[in-house]
């Protein structure tokens, strides 16, 4: 006989709201966004392919129309990592998605049917984190490698050559993906105004205390994340050529302690998050 | 009091002359974040720049070893450039919710109905934002001119640099424009004040990441700073407090990109901000 007040298990709860929250999220506008997030880079990847086919560029030379042009495909691939993806991309995503998953809930009224269900309030946030993971992996991932195929055979780069290095940057873009997503799934649950508190931490506290001298740095995702870049850091603005000279004059970390980094702060996040929304009363606004 | 008698009564309050009801909307707004705790905590903030700036004027004023931190016009022209974390924070915040949030409630349309002009809703609506801009970035480095003269107890810098004030403001009004008319266009288009302000986010990040990128790809090459509008921006401001261009653009390609941005955001402002929804 079923027991009609059985609740379903954690993880078939979870795996049942990631299905509904993966088509929620695949079919909706904002996935226009995510588009054009991951589309930019390609789009200006197909520019520079293009660019490198006209008549004006000297691949001898390295030069466009006179200009010279003073990086190869896989330099201008690590460029591109670390402009679009890894300082733009992945924690944007991360804010975007991250404190919608609970927040969007509360702001369309729609919490209180989700936690009428008899699933577990956590394996609500569980599942909508896994259809966050998936359905950002689908857009920005593809995007990484065809960016990756345009760009580097640029000016005699080599895509066997430079494979394992794209390996390294799908990992990473990944990890970044997951442990943004379950910092900002944490915020979304505790703060009322959490999109703006993540945008304070990723465009404000970021970029400031990863150029501090001190302990400041081991509290942001940043520095893990981009210690693990196999690119050389570009130097385009001031902070970045701050972060450079401290980069050259400190002892990096080892890749297990930040990659150790990274994943503590995922689990606690995550289960802090969870933990957040098993307790909280969400207050709906008029 | 019983009500006896339900007839008709002639309006007897005073007739607001028209062009008048946009402050009613900017007295509503500004009253309604004022109300709004943590963003009273964000204008704090935005303001602790003004108050190490004051003690550094302050010290270069009256100890002889301090000159090397004296001011400078190139001082006022980096007040701006740090304020705009700042900017982009307050922006958000006032500014992502003020058309959207009307959209979302269907209230645009009630709005409309009153004798009020689009013109006046969308001033109404701008005032705000650019109100709050304005207290984080004109209001606190014009203090500080001020600021200056008092603890030196002369006007010789003032004087010296009498380009200083109506740079100062036109910057200011400037930065306060084109973040606030672009805040507005995008709430315009949505009727979720999360999704514009990651909207605002991407669009001034993005722009930003396509310059770093030129950048690096033509050797440090700043000819194609236009692409960014902050970039953009920054170069009209270096021209405007007399201080060393900072990238290769002409100023005049800076200032068209600029102009574009608030061409494109008023066009969109004047196609969205309608009484009633047109289905083609």
């Amino acid at each position: 006989m079923v027991d009609a007040n059985a609740r379903p298990a954690f993880g078939r709860a979870a795996l049942r709201v990631f299905d509904l929250g993966l088509g929620q999220m695949l079919w909706s506008r904002r996935t226009v966004f995510m588009a054009l997030i991951a589309g930019g880079p390609v789009l200006i990847a197909a520019l520079l392919r293009a660019l490198a086919s006209l008549p004006t560029f000297d691949a001898g030379a390295g030069q466009i129309g006179g200009r010279a042009v003073s990086l190869d495909g896989p330099d201008i691939f690590g460029l591109m990592i670390w402009t679009f993806y890894l300082r733009f991309t992945v924690p944007v995503l991360g804010v975007f998605y991250g404190t919608a998953l609970i927040a969007d809930e509360v702001e369309d009224r729609t919490i209180t049917y989700l936690f009428t269900r008899p699933v577990a309030r956590g394996a609500v946030l569980a599942g909508k984190y896994l259809a966050y993971l998936a359905c950002t992996a689908v857009v920005v991932l593809p995007s990484v490698t065809i960016v990756y195929f345009l760009v580097v055979p640029l000016l005699g780069g080599s895509i066997g050559r430079n494979f394992p290095a794209l390996l390294v940057d799908l990992g990473l873009i990944g990890a970044g993906l997951a442990v943004y997503g379950a910092v900002f799934a944490l915020v979304g649950a505790w703060f009322r105004r959490s999109l703006l508190t993540g945008l304070v931490f990723v465009f404000g506290w970021e970029p400031l205390v990863v150029v501090l001298p001190g302990y400041m740095k081991y509290l942001s995702v940043a520095y893990y994340l981009q210690g693990l870049a196999p690119h050389a850091m570009p130097q385009g603005d001031a902070l970045s050529v701050i972060q450079a000279l401290l980069t050259s004059v400190q002892t990096p970390l080892a890749t297990w302690v930040n990659l150790a980094a990274l994943a503590l702060i995922w689990t606690v996040a995550l289960a802090a998050a969870m933990r957040a929304v098993e307790r909280r009363e969400f207050v709906l606004g008029q | 009091m019983p009500i006896h008698d339900h007839g008709y009564a002639r309006y007897a309050g005073v007739r607001t002359q028209p062009g008048r009801a946009w402050a009613v909307i900017a007295g509503a707004g500004i009253g309604r974040m004022l109300s709004a705790r943590p963003f009273l905590l964000v204008l704090l903030f935005a303001w602790l720049q003004f108050f190490v700036r004051a003690v550094m004027f302050y010290l270069a004023a009256n100890v002889p070893q301090a000159d090397v931190i004296a001011p400078s016009p190139a001082t006022f022209r980096d007040f701006f450039d740090d304020q705009g974390f700042f900017v982009f924070v307050v922006a958000v915040y006032a500014g992502a919710g003020s058309i959207a949030n009307d959209r979302r409630a269907n209230a645009l349309q009630i709005y409309l109905s009153k004798p009020l002009t689009r013109v006046e809703y969308i001033g109404g609506k701008l005032a705000v934002v650019m109100a709050f801009l304005a207290l984080v970035t004109w209001a606190p480095a014009l203090l500080l001119l001020v600021m200056q003269t008092m603890f030196t107890g002369s006007l010789s810098f003032v004087r010296e640099h009498a380009f200083l004030v109506p740079a100062i403001t036109l910057f200011a009004f400037l930065q306060v424009l084109v973040a606030s008319i672009t805040m507005l266009a995008l709430s315009s288009l949505s009727t979720s004040a999360r999704y514009v302000g990651m909207l605002y986010a991407g669009a001034v990040i993005f722009s930003e990441a396509v310059f770093q990128t030129l950048r690096g790809v033509t050797g440090g090459g700043t000819g194609l700073s236009w692409v960014s509008f902050s970039a953009s921006l920054a170069q009209v401001g270096d021209v405007i407090f007399r201080v060393e261009p900072r990238y290769d653009t002409p100023w005049g390609v800076s200032l068209l990109a600029v102009a574009l941005v608030i061409a494109l955001s008023a066009w969109v402002l004047a196609r969205r901000v309608r009484g009633v929804e047109i289905v083609a």
